[in-house]
């Protein structure tokens, strides 16, 4: 069933515009990096990372990474929300013979598919970013794979809350001021107090203490989860 | 009683409070068309919603094919099809595409989506998107979408608010056709009693989340009752001539109103009417409109607005429309 209810929320995306957010998000930081770096290729290069110039191409296209994930997560889910707030086609898709919490997990499927993809895309537009600089030194696959993924899911949390806004509120301007909001916190994450989630995509890069706060970000996730679809499930439908 | 589609027993449901459902008994057979009348605001679209767990009751049962919605929602959904309210559609997808969101959950093979088109009428616009469309073709799309899964029962709230009278006209034949056609029983609603009238087999009428009329059409008809009213130069004098022959006739508009009356009784009152030299104009039976009828029900409550409507200009439009008949 939930198969089947993906592939119906994939073919209501076509002609949203939804997928040219997970480009143009994640081969934008990739473009602002490949200007960085095309404008002060010798002081980057030869000087300010010259002893792991991969690893300074990944590290300042990180500086970006939880802002644009936030803001990824806050577009893509009304954008998900959107396509049955706009005619009220919850009351349609509610009506079909469905069960609700598989309805709100295919919502998080299609939005974490998205991510994923963005997730994808960043590792392989630097993978050919650093190779078209011809950046010296060893290839870091591993941290190339992995650099815009954990800070995604020390994210997940916020993910959580959006699921459950977007999806339960009518008005989108309450879910996405919220997001933007905290996106734009989001960039002070690394000297935030590690109690606040906000700074957990950071600390996932900075802190050296990775798998905590991916850790840290799929329970909160998964709690935030439970909840946004317990509601989900019991509320009315207008 | 087994064979009913739709039952509910005392169905409620509050707001705040106030109940907008209130002990609703619902009980449409197999193969009928239902109407389900009210007033805006009586409860109607609540009630639809809970029939397809949408909402759910405070308290109350409703079953569905005998069995309980809320035990086995998923089974029963699956048998039903439903356009609640306004069309729910996709804008940047084509009908086709629109329709294939609905085949993907319920599973039911291609060439259904070709023939709900060919029953509605869109084939020829099925690949454009559904945002040019006009009103009337989005409510047909949306009853495509019901028809999709080959229902036993379809659910329609307003299938014909806001279109114009040749999308009416088209709505109410597709309707009608159904239970002939493919056995499909049809619960439809509307706030015009005129419109009911013309598809539904029974009727129930609601107002105030109550159930206030449930039976068929024929009875609610027999319900509402005739008039002879006679056109005459003098109706004053002719009170007395019609006292006479026994007959107590009400005066309205220069018009003698006879409620009661058999043939009988008139024949012998027109003999004495034109012996007494009155030019006897016109004699007709009126039937007390259904929009009366309806407007007495529902303003059960009797608050001042419904009296003076029901005094005022629904009873004049109803005259001019059987004056023009």
């Amino acid at each position: 069933m939930i198969g089947q209810l993906l592939a119906t929320d994939l073919l209501k995306m076509r002609r949203t515009g939804i997928w040219w957010v997970v480009f143009i998000g994640s081969v934008g930081l990739t473009a602002m990096q490949a200007l960085n770096f095309g404008l002060r290729y010798d002081y980057l290069v030869h000087d300010a990372y010259a002893s792991d110039p991969w690893g300074g191409l990944i590290e300042s296209t990180g500086l970006f990474v939880p802002i644009a994930i936030y803001l990824a997560m806050t577009l893509l889910m009304s954008m998900i929300a959107n396509i049955e707030n706009r005619q009220n086609s919850w009351k349609q898709t509610l009506a079909l013979p469905v069960r609700r919490s598989q309805v709100f997990a295919s919502k998080f499927l299609s939005c974490l598919i998205q991510l994923l993809a963005a997730c994808v895309l960043l590792t392989v537009s630097t993978l050919i970013l650093g190779l078209v600089l011809k950046l010296p030194g060893r290839i870091p696959y591993m941290e190339l794979a992995t650099f815009g993924f954990y800070p995604m899911l020390a994210s997940l949390p916020m993910l959580g809350v959006m699921l459950w806004l977007t999806l339960t509120v009518r008005n989108q301007a309450i879910p996405i001021a919220l997001g933007i909001a905290a996106s734009l916190t989001s960039v002070f994450g690394a000297s935030m107090p590690e109690l606040l989630p906000l700074s957990w995509p950071a600390l996932a890069i900075h802190s050296g203490q990775t798998m905590r706060f991916v850790g840290l970000g799929i329970g909160v996730f998964a709690v935030l989860y439970l909840l946004g679809s317990l509601h989900f499930s019991r509320k009315d439908v207008a | 009683m087994t064979d009913m589609m739709i039952e509910t027993r005392n169905l409620t449901k509050k707001y705040k409070g106030t109940p907008a459902v209130d002990a609703l008994n619902l009980a449409i057979p197999r193969g009928e068309i239902y109407g389900f009348l009210g007033p805006n605001g009586a409860g109607k679209t609540t009630t639809i919603r809970m029939l397809l767990g949408l909402i759910k009751p405070d308290s109350g049962v409703v079953q569905i094919f005998g069995q309980d919605l809320k035990r086995e929602r998923i089974k029963i959904l699956r048998r039903v099809g439903s356009l609640v309210e306004y069309p729910s559609y996709y804008g940047h997808l084509n009908a086709v595409e629109n329709l294939e969101t609905i085949r993907r959950i319920l599973n039911v093979p291609k060439s259904r989506i070709d023939e709900v088109l060919q029953t509605v009428g869109l084939t020829k616009d099925a690949k454009r998107s559904v945002k040019g469309y006009s009103l009337g073709m989005k409510q047909r799309l949306g009853i495509a979408s019901a028809l999709l899964g080959s229902p036993e029962l379809l659910i329609l709230d307003e299938p014909t608010n806001g279109l114009d009278p040749s999308g009416i006209l088209e709505i109410r034949e597709l309707i009608k056709k159904m239970p002939q056609q493919q056995g499909i029983t049809v619960l439809v609603s509307s706030h015009l009693l005129s419109e009911v009238e013309q598809m539904a087999s029974s009727v129930g009428i609601v107002n105030q989340g109550k159930m206030v009329f449930q039976d068929s059409i024929p009875n609610l008809q027999r319900k509402a009752g005739s008039e002879i009213h006679i056109a005459l130069s003098d109706p004053d004098a002719a009170m007395i001539t019609a006292r006479e022959q026994g007959c107590f006739p009400r005066l309205d508009q220069g018009h003698l109103v006879f409620k009661g009356i058999d043939n009988g009784q008139i024949a012998r009152l027109v003999a004495a009417l034109v012996d007494a030299r009155h030019s006897i104009y016109r004699v007709e039976e009126r039937r007390k409109s259904l929009e009366d009828l309806f407007l007495t029900m529902t303003s059960g409550a009797a608050n001042a607005s419904s009296e003076r409507h029901e005094a005022g200009a629904p009873r004049a439009a109803g005259l001019r429309k059987e004056a023009a008949q």
